[in-house]
């Protein structure tokens, strides 16, 4: 009984004495953190490119280096003619916290109604109860090399651009559905002309806001292109030719998705690609999928 | 009575059913319960169903015209004209298909030379304009005939269809007409032949050749769709023939033949079925496992084994078998039309349980939306209009069986064209009774 309260007793000692400390760890981190990464960008070789955007940020978290970094590759890429580029994605599943934020990023960006998905986040899990894991595995359109879809469309509507990215051409595309089902991925979904309110009053003025897709400025109207047509995820084309990464790079809470020009060898993802982790869906069906995973 | 009773039941089911494609045409694809994981549904059955039913029907003519089997010669025009027609039917039902059905004309100008889908548009054109011209071929006589001796609307037919030909009444050029008639009859046939097992061969590559469906993707399904096409056609013939050919001597003949082929096509087509399930199941291929198990014991067992294996299978059987020992024509009838109906048991079975499990494990819970999800039951505007199509090609068929001569092609005072002058013995037995 006495043990007990004696206990309690210094435990109210400690936890006093733990939330200073922890307050004074934290400053100290910080503090430590911002020297030596300050000493380290001086370390670096001057011949490192300048930035020009606030280097505060960057500095003390490292992954924010690598937006900068995919970022300033971006640009690179941007400068090279066309077929000489190919993008790439690589998701880091150890990263990936399953916030789904690349999935709203992507909703938000491309305006997408209801039943049109490009990037969903698949949560996995694994074992028996006590020794179980999740992972999670966003899943974009691949852009494979080989693409099954592009392979069997009766008009061409959808393509592989020199660049690797798999578009749709909506005013060409007849809705036959065919590219849906031959997609080993799902990563093909149909606007079936849907709306978030439908069935109220009137419908809200955020979904009849016209899209950038592809570059085009087009208003989701009934029976118009793009309803009664296939839509996918298209690495936000409309996005990189602004010189911006895509939605969900750039909304990655964990950055566990990485974007870049394959071609060019000292890229990050071509880094990336390199890693003995790597992984892309459905090997076996020789589609060369773009998008990489790190197991 | 009869006849007024059941051309309204056609003229109302084709009017509600061109009500739901006002629906559908109106408020696009969402009328239907078709997902983004489960894109094709029941129109894309029936667009499989008729195309197999033109092609086997067309199969079973070049048999007569081709093959020269005799015995059938008083079933050729009407295979040509259920060809004819069901292809038509299977046409409509993929416009309607499509998401955009104004843009149709896209397939003909745009072109992807690496799709399936893209080969079989331009066969079903073409062989289109194949049957319209065999059918004229076979029935030039006849029309002439009709806009010389008849009155009414079918004077005016005879006149607009025969496109000027008129039967020659001099026996040397007679003769000629027949010649040549007969011959290209038997081009166009030959023609026919290879592009008939295009069409529903091709047409089961549209499946087969999709590497997402382990369920579609082998090299036995091609295979499937042209065996089952030949059942469901020469159950068409056998059903028609059976219940409106005319009655003659020769009748009992010709629907024991046809029947006989109807078993053989049966036996074929249960043995590839067999081979197919058998090697899946046995294999497991986890994706494949699913479609396969749907279809024995799970949602679509029901379908399977009373439609796939009763309704096209067992029961056709038994009829034919039962009609041999009473010579019945109504049992022969019967089982070709329970034939039919099952036959859209295995198109269903061909399209839907490939889509009963998710391209990924886990997809299925991704995002959760009614258009995210891999389970259809088609929707009333999809199944109205369906009837509906059904119902208009039913009404097209039979005011042209009723208007053309396709029954009456051995009656000498209609016909300048006689079996004789084929020099065919239709009362021999090629296949016995």
């Amino acid at each position: 009984m006495s043990e007990i309260t004696k206990e309690e007793g210094t435990q109210k000692v400690s936890r006093r004495q733990i939330i200073s400390d922890l307050a004074k760890a934290t400053f100290g981190l910080a503090a430590g953190v911002a020297v030596v990464s300050a000493t380290k960008v001086q370390a670096e070789p001057s011949g490192a490119p300048q930035e020009q955007l606030p280097q505060s940020l960057s500095k003390q978290i490292p992954q924010d280096q690598m937006v900068l970094r995919m970022q300033r590759e971006l640009y690179t890429a941007m400068q090279k003619p066309v077929d000489q580029r190919q993008w790439a994605m690589v998701i880091d599943q150890r990263k990936c916290v399953g916030c789904s934020s690349c999935t709203v990023g992507c909703k938000a960006e491309n305006k997408l109604p209801p039943g049109v998905i490009y990037r969903p986040v698949i949560e996995e899990e694994y074992g028996t109860f006590p020794n179980v894991a999740r992972r999670f595995l966003p899943r974009p359109c691949m852009h494979c090399t080989n693409s099954p879809c592009t392979k069997v469309c009766p008009v061409g509507a959808t393509y592989k651009r020199e660049d690797g990215i798999v578009s749709i051409d909506y005013d060409k595309c007849i809705g036959c559905r065919y590219c849906i089902s031959a997609c080993p991925y799902g990563a093909r979904t149909f606007d079936w002309g849907d709306y978030y309110t439908e069935g109220t009053p009137e419908l809200q003025k955020y979904e009849l806001e016209p899209a950038f897709e592809y570059g085009e400025k087009r208003a989701r109207t009934k029976n118009e292109s793009p309803i009664n047509n296939t839509r996918k995820c298209h690495f936000c084309l409309h996005r990189l030719n602004a010189g911006m990464l895509p939605m969900c790079v750039t909304t990655c809470i964990g950055r566990a998705t990485y974007f870049g020009d394959k071609s060019n060898p000292e890229s990050l993802v071509s880094e990336l690609i390199g890693s003995s982790r790597v992984l892309r869906l459905k090997e076996e069906l020789g589609t060369e999928p773009n998008v990489y995973y790190l197991l | 009575m009869l006849k007024r009773f059941y051309y309204s039941l056609l003229l109302l089911l084709t009017g509600v059913g061109f009500w739901a494609l006002g629906v559908r045409f109106m408020d696009g694809m969402n009328v239907t319960n078709l997902t983004s994981y489960f894109s094709w549904g029941l129109w894309v059955v029936f667009y499989i169903f008729f195309i197999g039913l033109s092609a086997g029907s067309f199969l079973l003519s070049t048999m007569i015209y081709v093959f020269k089997m005799h015995a059938l010669e008083k079933v050729g025009r009407i295979s040509l004209l259920s060809a004819l027609i069901s292809l038509v039917a299977g046409l409509m039902f993929v416009l309607i298909d499509l998401g955009h059905p104004e843009r149709f004309w896209h397939t003909l100008v745009y072109r992807n030379m690496s799709s399936v889908l893209e080969w079989e548009i331009h066969f079903y054109l073409l062989y289109i304009l194949l049957v319209l011209g065999e059918l004229w071929l076979v029935m030039r006589d006849d029309l002439s005939a009709m806009a010389l001796n008849q009155i009414g609307i079918r004077r005016i037919l005879g006149k607009v269809l025969s496109l000027g030909y008129r039967t020659s009444t001099t026996s040397e050029e007679r003769n000629q007409q027949i010649h040549t008639a007969e011959r290209w009859v038997r081009i166009l046939g030959m023609i026919g032949v290879p592009m008939a097992l295009g069409v529903h061969g091709g047409t089961g590559s549209i499946f087969a050749v999709q590497i997402a469906k382990p369920f579609w993707n082998n090299s036995i399904v091609p295979i499937i769709f042209i065996v089952s096409a030949l059942v469901s056609g020469s159950a068409l013939v056998t059903f028609l023939y059976a219940f409106f050919g005319k009655k003659d001597s020769d009748k009992p003949n010709v629907l024991a033949s046809l029947t006989n082929l109807l078993i053989l096509f049966i036996g074929v087509d249960l043995i590839l079925v067999l081979a197919e399930f058998l090697v899946g199941l046995y294999s497991g291929i986890p994706e494949d496992m699913h479609s396969l198990k749907a279809v024995v014991a799970g949602q679509y067992g029901l379908i399977f084994w009373l439609g796939q294996i009763g309704m096209a299978a067992i029961l056709p059987i038994l009829l034919i078998r039962l009609s041999r020992k009473n010579g019945s024509e109504v049992m022969k009838g019967l089982a070709g039309l329970s034939t039919v109906i099952g036959i859209i048991a295995v198109r269903i079975n061909l399209v839907l349980p490939a889509y009963v499990s998710p391209q990924i494990p886990g997809l299925e819970n991704a995002y959760v939306d009614s258009r995210l999800v891999y389970d259809y039951f088609p929707s009333s505007i999809e199944i109205l209009s369906t009837l509906g199509i059904i119902a208009f090609v039913v009404l097209l068929f039979s005011i042209a069986w009723e208007l053309l001569p396709i029954v009456s092609n051995n009656d000498p005072k209609t016909s300048g064209r006689r079996i004789e002058n084929y020099g065919i013995d239709t009362k021999g037995t090629t296949h016995s009774a």
